[in-house]
């Protein structure tokens, strides 16, 4: 049962970190004018978010049917990365929009 | 031996990687040391190292770590490896990199 935990924390983990990595690296491409490569990557860091919310809500559904979850520090670790690639996904879109004006501006 | 460095936010999820690796680089009979840290100390623990990796969590700070890292080979960690745990995959692409 530990091995299968940790398996889906990993896969939380590896999902919404590599979202999380995309979404800084499309404001850093919005930051050099490439909006194009910026709005692409965003929408590819979606669909690896998804990934992970998919192997959260999986866990959630089980314990929603009775099968209670062991608590383990590397599954809070995985929460805890997804959240933060929650906020980097709204606030990368927010970004690049800025980047736009910006540049539409000078 | 070669000195492995695995990099991510906090050295927290990496170093149950470094135990899968460990175990693939034993069975192969491959000498190596492998270690976890958090990506601040990438200077640090990258001035003698044979190979940097980066957890997929801070693979956008790679071209950070390749100019604090300038004397080793440094890329992202493939990300099925690392959601599978899978050692034996990243070990493999460790000793494609560094021709071993």
């Amino acid at each position: 049962m530990m091995e299968g935990l940790e398996l889906i924390s990993f896969q939380i983990i590896s999902a919404v970190g590599t979202a999380r990595s995309m979404y800084i690296e499309a404001i850093q491409l919005a930051k050099a004018g490439d909006f194009e490569g910026a709005e692409k990557l965003l929408e590819e860091g979606q669909q690896v978010f998804l990934e992970g919310h998919h192997a959260h809500a999986g866990l959630i559904q089980k314990e929603a049917a009775g099968e209670k979850c062991e608590f383990a520090l590397l599954l809070m670790h995985a929460e805890d990365q997804l959240m933060s690639a929650e906020a980097f996904s709204i606030l990368s879109q927010e970004f690049i929009d800025v980047y736009k004006k910006m540049k539409g501006n000078m | 031996m070669k000195k492995i460095v695995l990099l991510c936010a906090a050295g927290m999820s990496t170093s149950l990687l470094v135990t899968k690796m460990q175990k693939a680089a034993d069975d192969e009979g491959v000498a190596c040391d492998i270690n976890a840290y958090p990506v601040a100390q990438a200077k640090e623990v990258g001035a003698d190292a044979d190979i940097v990796l980066l957890g997929p969590q801070v693979r956008f700070n790679l071209a950070k770590i390749k100019e604090q890292c300038p004397n080793c080979p440094v890329e992202a960690i493939d990300m099925a490896a690392y959601g599978m745990m899978d050692g034996a995959k990243v070990m493999k692409r460790v000793k494609e990199v560094l021709g071993i």
